[in-house]
Formats: C-alpha cells, structure tokens, sequence
C-alpha cells in the first residue's frame, strides 16, 4: 500500500519540509510506494520578514511574494483547500471543499496569526509589521511623522516560556526606525521608547528574552538615544487619547505605538483540540527533540505553532525540517525515529537598515551578541532577496 | 613594565607573535597586507544596490536550475515507465493539460530568445 504523507501549510516550515521529504524518499517515490500531498489556504506564499523592509519603505512588498506552486518539487501533489478539521484517530485532515485527505503521516505546519484583538484597543490605537498589510499602514505614519513619540511594546504568549513570533523582530525594528527617522532628518524631534514586559519566558525585568542580550542592549540604545524601560506589560490602549496602559500600573501617552502584538495559532489547529496552552492560543504540545507532536505515533509539527521555548523563526525551521524529514523517512524505512532536534536556531538580525548581526543559539547556549556590521547586513540582504527561496525549494 | 608585559603575554599571543614575525622576514606580510586592503576596499565600495542585484542574478540561476533538475527528472521517469509512443500515442500526450502548458511555454520561450537575436 502507497504510503501518504499530508503536510499543512505552505509556508517556511511546510513547503522546506515537503521538498526535503521529496529529496529523501525519492527512491521511495520513484517506486510509487509514496506519496506527498501539501494542503494550504493561499496560491501564494510569503517571505513574512519582509515586512519589516515595507514597514521602513525599503522595499513595497510584491518581491516577497510567490507562486506556492513554483517553490515545490514535481512530487509533491498541491491543493489550495483550507484545513477546517484534523482528525488524528481516523487519521484525516478536511479541507474547506469538503474533502477528506487521509494520511499515514501528517506534518502540522500553519504558522502563528497576530491576534491584536487580545489586547483592548490595540487594533484601534496600535500598530505593528507582523503582517504586510500592518507594515504598509504603519509606513505611511512612519513617513508622515515629524515630531512626537514613537512607544515600542512587546507582548509575550500567556503560556510560560513560549516566544513572540521572531523574537530579536522588536529590536531589529527600533534600530531600523531610528536610522530610518535619522535619513528623514527628525529623529531629533522624535522620542523613542523602547519597552519591555516584567516577564519575558526565562528574563525578568530585561530588555530581551535572553540574558546576556538583555544586559547588553541599554548600551546599545543609549548610544543611539533610544529610551528604554522594562517593567512594562502593555494590557490595554485607548486609541482617541493615544495611551498605552501596562499590568504594571504605568501609562504612557505615545503619537505612534509600533508594537509586537499578542500572536495564537491557526484556527484549525485551536479548533482540534490538541493543545493545552492558555488561554486558547493553541501551540502544540510537541517533543522537543524528536518535533512530533507529543502524544501522537503519526503527527510531526514544526515552526511556529509549537510550544518549544526557541524563537518563532525561520532561523529555527531551517534546523528543524531535516529533523522532521528524516524521521519520517526513517519511521517508513526502519519503524523509528533517528534524529533529534538540538534547538539550534541560525539567523542574521536586521540591526538598523544597515547592519547585520549573525546570531546562533541552541537549547543549551543562549546568543552570545556580537557588533553588528556592514558584511551581515549583505548576507542578511542575499537571504532575503534570493537564498530564501533557495532554501524553501530544499536546495540548501 | 618590562616585566609587566611578559606577565600579560599569554601563549597564545607568543604564538600569533612568532607567526608574525616569520611572515615580516619571509617577506610574505607585503602581500597579505595588500591582499586584506583589497578585501577591505571591496567592502567598502560594494552598495546595497549592488548586492540586490548580484542575489537576483543568483536567484534566477537558482530557479532556472531548479525548474530544469525537476521537469528532466520527471521526464525520465515518465519516460522508463512508458513504452516508446507512436505517432498518434504522441498525439494523444498532448491531450494532457500539463504538457500543453509546458509545450506553450517552450514556444514561448523560443520567442523570448528570437526577440534577443
Ligand atoms: C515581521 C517579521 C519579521 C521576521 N523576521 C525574521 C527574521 O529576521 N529571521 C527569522 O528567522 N525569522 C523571522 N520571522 C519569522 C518567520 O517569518 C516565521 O518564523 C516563519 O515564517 C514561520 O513559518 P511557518 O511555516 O511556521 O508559518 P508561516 O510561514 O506563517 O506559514 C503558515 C502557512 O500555513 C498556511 N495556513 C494557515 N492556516 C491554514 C489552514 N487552516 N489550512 C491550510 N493552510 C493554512 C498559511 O497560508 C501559510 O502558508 C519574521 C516574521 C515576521 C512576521
């Protein structure tokens, strides 16, 4: 019997691995004993840091976006079919259309949603760049704007030691907005604060969910005169008076609030009651080494939906796919799994619009920061102009 | 301070110290030095704009190799299963939506090419 493995989504972490499972199963797929099939809800697939270039005008957002279908090998078959239920005892995910799409394996890979809505007032009175159509509202009062007060928040997950989505995103983009407000000639007419809530996964009271980042970063905004302050949870706005309010007590009154929202899992997977966070966001209970999602024989996931406490990034998946691809070829060729994920995660940041900062970390060893430079910042440029999309098609 | 000195020195720098020196008597330190201002002066004349359009380039040779490995290795393997097909058999391969697209495309692409001659 053909063996079919079901991967949902086609994003970062759905469409490496599916061209990775392609690569190692050929021989498997050439004796028609496999079969790959990738549901997703969009023809299009989306290089989400862009964003961040859109939200400063460095870039208007169409160059990160692609035919879904032109990133994924012959081998694999493609559907634009939403997933609205997973079944994991009768082994079937269904689609939108009604159909069922059965499994042998089943790869979970539908990525986190900003969920504003969580926060009172923030949809009205808040911004921020996690999505494309954020990061084009928050540009236009980036680029208007000529004096006053720029309020940078971060909003954690409710379940402990889960991340915000690309955790170094909030610094990358304040270094981004002082350079960016600097080339407009106003930063000097323009106050930056930098906040950060009391608890931050393992961090408390810092500027940074790592420590030895968090205790290096006041330098650092000092020496761009960038205000910094922790201590500050933001638990509601009110849009028509333009304040920010924090768990803490505090109240800030701000011209532009560029904050890092509070973000949940798809709806389906919130829907299939798998996971056990709080407060409904939905990450999925998943087996820190071997990425499957705890409980389940058959049900891998990786990238943004799980609960694993590294960073919600590209940066992670890329050195998670192969972990998930080879254990699942492995579970087809030997009965088991062989490899174990060691919760490396490898990026550039975006230091200011032009610095790069290469950064690695495992489960073991937090980053240890590094000056940023004009050479990262080029590496950073290649992979988001073009080995991005080398790397999702499985070819490095 | 003499001795202050020989107390901070730790091996490792004697190391990097005895290696520099025999590039400053071998002669060798001319050219590297030259060789680490080149690398330096690249950095410095290289732009953004520059970047942008050397990683296009490598994408699209990306995609084109790509899109090429895949369709040949497809191509092969429906090639092994299929026997040779006959002249109408031909025929009846362009009934398939995928081959006519390809088919299009490839006219297209021999037009693409003649608008560069
Ligand atoms: C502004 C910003 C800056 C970032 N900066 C960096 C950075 O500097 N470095 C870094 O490494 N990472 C960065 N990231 C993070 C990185 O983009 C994400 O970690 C990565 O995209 C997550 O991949 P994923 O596949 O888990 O989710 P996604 O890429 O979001 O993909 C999820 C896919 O699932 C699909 N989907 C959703 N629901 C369903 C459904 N019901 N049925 C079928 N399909 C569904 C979606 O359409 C999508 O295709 C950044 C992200 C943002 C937003």
């Amino acid at each position: 019997m053909k063996k079919k493995i079901l991967i949902v989504g086609g994003g970062t972490a759905g469409t490496m691995t599916a061209n990775n499972l392609a690569k190692k199963l050929m021989p498997e797929i050439e004796r028609e004993e496999v079969e790959l099939v990738m549901i997703s809800d969009s023809k299009n697939h989306y290089y989400r840091p862009g964003a961040m270039y859109v939200a400063f005008q460095k870039a208007a957002g169409h160059e990160f976006v692609r035919d879904q279908r032109s990133l994924l090998m012959p081998e694999i078959d493609f559907f634009v079919d939403p997933a609205v239920e997973i079944n994991t005892k009768a082994n079937y995910v269904k689609g939108k259309s009604g159909k069922l799409y059965n499994y042998d394996f089943l790869v979970l890979a539908t990525g986190c949603e900003v969920a504003a809505e969580r926060i009172p007032g923030l949809v009205e009175g808040g911004d921020w760049f996690y999505s494309y159509e954020g990061a084009k509202k928050i540009a236009e009062k980036f680029a208007k704007i000529k004096n006053g007060r720029v309020l940078v928040t971060v909003n954690f997950p409710k379940t402990p030691n889960i991340p915000h989505q690309c955790g170094i995103a909030p610094v990358e983009t304040t270094m981004m907005l002082h350079d960016y407000l600097t080339e407009r000639g106003v930063r000097e007419n323009i106050e930056i604060i930098y906040t950060y809530p009391t608890k931050a996964q393992a961090v408390e009271n810092g500027l940074f969910l790592q420590s030895p980042t968090s205790k290096v970063l006041p330098s650092v905004f000092d020496s761009i005169n960038v205000k910094h302050r922790t201590g500050f949870t933001l638990t509601k706005v009110d849009p028509a008076k333009k304040i920010a309010y924090s768990e803490e007590g505090e109240e800030i009154p701000f011209d532009i609030l560029m904050s890092t929202p509070p973000f949940k899992a798809a709806k389906v997977i919130r829907d299939s009651g798998l996971s056990k966070a709080m407060d409904d966001e939905g990450w999925l209970p998943t087996d820190k080494k071997t990425l499957k999602v705890i409980g389940l024989k058959n049900v891998y996931t990786l990238g943004d939906t799980v609960d694993l406490p590294v960073s919600k990034a590209g940066g992670t998946i890329h050195n998670q796919t192969d972990v998930v691809a080879d254990n699942i070829a492995a579970e087809l060729r030997y009965g088991y799994p062989t490899e174990s994920y060691d919760g490396k995660v490898i990026a550039v940041a975006q230091m200011g619009l032009s610095c790069g900062m290469p950064l690695w970390y495992d489960y073991e060893e937090d980053v240890q920061p590094t000056p940023c430079s004009k050479l990262g910042s080029f590496m950073r440029l290649g992979f988001n102009k073009g080995l991005y999309w080398a790397a999702a098609r499985g070819m490095l | 301070m003499n001795d202050k000195v020989q107390i901070a020195k730790s091996a490792e720098m004697q190391l990097i110290e005895d290696k520099m020196i025999m590039l400053v008597q071998t002669g060798r330190i001319d050219n590297l030095i030259d060789l680490l201002a080149v690398i330096s002066d690249n950095i410095e004349m290289t732009t953004q704009p520059m970047v942008e359009k050397m990683v296009n380039t490598v994408d699209n040779l990306a995609s084109v190799g790509f899109v090429t490995e895949n369709a040949v290795r497809f191509a092969k393997r429906e090639t092994a299963k299929n026997s040779v097909p006959s002249l109408f058999g031909l025929l009846k391969l362009m009934k398939d939506e995928e081959v006519r697209r390809g088919l299009a495309f490839m006219l297209n692409l021999t037009k693409g090419i003649g608008k560069q001659l």
